[in-house]
């Protein structure tokens, strides 16, 4: 076998260690890791102004359409309001109590041996009625009869239209003074009457449940 | 395999690499694309936001256009509401109002004076008062008293006659003397 000598040995060597050099191979790694990382970059920045540019887009449409909006609200809360106010008024006028048909009633009442000599209503606040105290005389025989006859009558009359109808005597008591009613002295009587009522809706009394009666038979029989 | 092996010089040089690429990383996240996702996220929420907000105004147009339909009774009837009260104080219309409206019906000399007036406690009265009255009529007979009162509580839907009190008049008992408390709603001006 022949020898060969090869001369540039020692250049080659250095050749091969220029090409393995470390620092350059480092170099080499972190210029293609800034070349990845700045692609990144860039994908990432043109994806932010494109939503830029959507939000810039809807910015725009809702810039036309928000004064509508606004009108609109603006208008939706008049139009409650409105409704509702219209409502509460509807219920205070219904929830009125009417004078005039009572006064007909009791003068419907009064008959030609009675008298009134005055009237005091008033309606109770928290639709607690209505309260009127009505105060005459009358002349009869039985003078304290026929005001009996004139309570009796407004308890029917005032129950056909208002609830809770009560009548009661404040005062009764026979005058000295006597009546003629036709050509015939009568004698007379003198009256309070307190009248209370409730004209509004009647309220349906709860009825008591089975498992309530059940409860309550238990507690009795215990 | 098979590593070249470093001298100390080039294990300094690749040393300061691995810091300068581990500082690089730190600028890019921190400096660059922290702020650009932050930025984007913010941008993401802001869109959400207004695309609700348009979402809702087309509902919110669209409610507003149905109200208005379904309202049309209730303003109607809220302008007449107003309607029944003019302009001006209560106190300068209200008495001369109430004193033709009795001599209309045969009962003269009727004078009404203001007793006070007040607020509503419900929020949906806020732009009403209500305004208590004391209506005097020194002479009337009962049947005309009673027409009157009818007209007046069928014509003045506001109003309320809250106390009533008839008395007879000693020298003239066909007559009698009345007094009557009514309180009327009536807006704010």
């Amino acid at each position: 076998m022949a020898l060969q000598l090869n001369l540039l040995h020692e250049e080659i060597l250095e050749q091969r260690q220029r090409q393995r050099d470390p620092l350059k191979i480092g170099m080499l790694v972190l210029a293609s890791c800034g070349a990845i990382l700045f692609l990144y970059y860039a994908w990432n920045a043109y994806q932010t102004l494109e939503i830029k540019g959507r939000l810039s887009r809807i910015d725009r449409d809702w810039k036309k359409i928000e004064p509508q909006v606004t009108a609109a609200q603006k208008r939706s809360a008049e139009l409650t309001n409105m409704i509702n106010t219209t409502r509460v008024l509807d219920g205070y006028i219904e929830n009125r109590f009417f004078w005039a048909p009572f006064l007909e009633k009791l003068s419907r009442c009064v008959a030609p041996n009675a008298q009134l000599t005055s009237i005091e209503g008033a309606v109770l606040e928290e639709d607690k009625g209505v309260v009127v105290t009505v105060e005459g005389v009358a002349a009869a025989r039985e003078a304290r009869a026929a005001a009996e006859d004139l309570r009796q009558m407004l308890i029917e009359q005032l129950s056909q239209s208002y609830h809770d109808v009560k009548v009661e005597f404040k005062t009764l008591e026979d005058l000295d003074t006597v009546a003629n009613v036709g050509g015939v002295n009568m004698a007379m009587a003198r009256y309070v009457l307190a009248v209370h009522f409730n004209p509004g809706p009647e309220i349906a009394k709860p009825v008591p449940s089975p498992t309530n009666r059940r409860s309550k038979q238990k507690d009795e029989s215990s | 395999m098979n590593l070249p092996k470093l001298n100390k010089n080039q294990i300094q040089k690749l040393a300061l690499s691995v810091m300068g690429f581990v500082v690089l990383l730190y600028v890019y996240f921190t400096f660059f694309l922290g702020p650009l996702n932050k930025s984007r996220s913010v941008t993401m929420a802001a869109i959400e936001d207004r695309q609700r907000k348009v979402d809702s105004s087309k509902s919110e147009l669209a409610k507003a256009t149905n109200l208005e339909r379904k309202a049309k009774d209730a303003t109607a009837r809220f302008a007449a509401l107003k309607a029944l009260s003019p302009e001006g104080a209560p106190i300068a219309w209200f008495p001369p109002r109430m004193k033709i409206f009795f001599a209309n019906q045969q009962i003269d000399r009727a004078v009404a004076r203001l007793e006070s007036n007040t607020g509503f406690k419900q929020s949906e009265l806020a732009a009403w008062i209500k305004y208590n009255w004391l209506i005097e009529l020194p002479q009337a007979d009962f049947a005309s008293l009673g027409k009157a009162i009818a007209e007046l509580e069928n014509t003045e839907p506001l109003l309320m006659v809250t106390k009533l009190s008839i008395h007879t008049l000693p020298d003239s008992p066909q007559f009698q003397q009345i007094g009557i408390a009514a309180s009327t709603v009536i807006e704010k001006r």
